[in-house]
């Protein structure tokens, strides 16, 4: 068989399954491994740190209990997320309905993300544009819809392929492309406002 | 830098390169201080019991409120209605109890005192009268049974 044909890919999935449910036997690693990026992942799209923390946590629980349903189709961080996104749509759905618990939540602040810019900037005014313009996209992003907020996030703050995120999230490309290309407008419309 | 030129869908033509930098660098930095904050929340403790916690606490205060203010909207006005109609039946049952009691001892009274007034002798300055009556009475009642004889 050579190396490269359909034998050797169909060799390699093989493989990467078995890798992934390997993985799956060790849950605390799991945990340990992939928590960061969940909780990363829903503290950007919720900003809210109990929501965030709690839906993390179920995640984790709902792939313990569906572990054995686990086929490695996917990577073991697309699944979880996969687990994340349908759990913080329940989340929202139900904030929706319960509308005066809106406020309840332990909201993350901008200025918790603007005060923190990486270091190596020249001089204060620098600094001040960078922690700015970090302001100005953290509030464009809550404008978002749920949909684009969802999708601007996997890309540009998991740094997921295109395809990976429509994989995740049940869409189809083009509906990827659409949602993410309305984010980016609404984000640089409002950085221009800005200016 | 992590940025990808991809990632920013198809900017429009009239976009400037320096206006794409700026994105592609405010994304960036974005991204960066996401990772950071996520870290910093990851680094720390699970928070959820708090949440059941504090939820059992706002209820534990929730409930003796809502329930006072159910008690008070409800049984309060129910309490005055009730009590408001409750109270004068029987103040009136027992005056009227009292009235009946009341007349009862006056009607004896008055019997009484009819009755010994009535069986009073009659004093013998008017004994005369009283036989004449008492003929009267039996002349009527004699002539009223001829007449009745007669017929």
């Amino acid at each position: 068989m050579l190396a490269g044909g359909p034998g050797a890919g169909n060799e390699l999935a093989i493989e990467k399954r078995e890798q992934a449910m390997l993985e799956l036997a060790d849950f605390d690693e799991v945990v340990r491994v992939y928590r960061p990026r969940i909780l990363r992942f829903l503290l950007s799209s919720l900003t809210d740190r109990d929501a965030a923390e709690s839906l993390t946590q179920e995640c984790f629980l709902k792939a313990w209990s569906a572990r054995h349903q686990f086929r490695g189709d996917s990577s073991l961080s697309t699944w979880l997320t996969r687990i994340a996104v349908n759990l913080m749509r329940d989340h929202l759905r139900s904030r929706s309905l319960r509308f005066w618990q809106k406020t309840r939540g332990v909201a993350l602040d901008v200025m918790d993300i603007s005060d923190w810019v990486p270091d190596g900037r020249s001089s204060p005014e620098s600094l001040t544009l960078a922690r700015e313009r970090v302001a100005t996209v953290w509030k464009a992003v809550k404008e978002l819809s749920t949909h684009q907020r969802t999708v601007f996030v996997l890309r540009f703050v998991e740094e997921m392929e295109l395809d990976e995120i429509a994989t995740t999230i049940g869409m189809n490309l083009s509906t990827v492309k659409s949602h993410l290309y309305r984010a980016l407008a609404i984000i640089r419309e409002r950085m221009g406002e800005t200016k | 830098m992590k940025f990808r030129k991809d990632a920013v869908a198809n900017p429009e033509p009239d976009a400037t390169r320096e206006e794409v930098r700026e994105m592609a660098e405010a994304l960036s930095l974005y991204r960066s201080a996401m990772h950071h904050i996520a870290e910093r929340e990851a680094a720390r403790p699970f928070a959820v019991e708090q949440r059941p916690a504090r939820a059992i606490g706002f209820r534990l205060l929730l409930a003796p409120v809502l329930t006072a203010a159910f008690a008070a909207g409800v049984f309060v006005p129910l309490y005055g209605h009730f009590h408001h109609h409750a109270v004068p039946a029987p103040h009136t049952l027992a005056s009227s109890n009292t009235a009946d009691t009341g007349s009862a001892v006056d009607d004896t009274a008055l019997m009484n005192q009819i009755d010994s007034e009535v069986s009073e002798d009659v004093p013998d300055a008017l004994r005369p009268l009283a036989d004449l009556n008492d003929q009267a009475t039996t002349t009527t009642a004699v002539s009223e049974k001829d007449d009745v004889t007669q017929e």
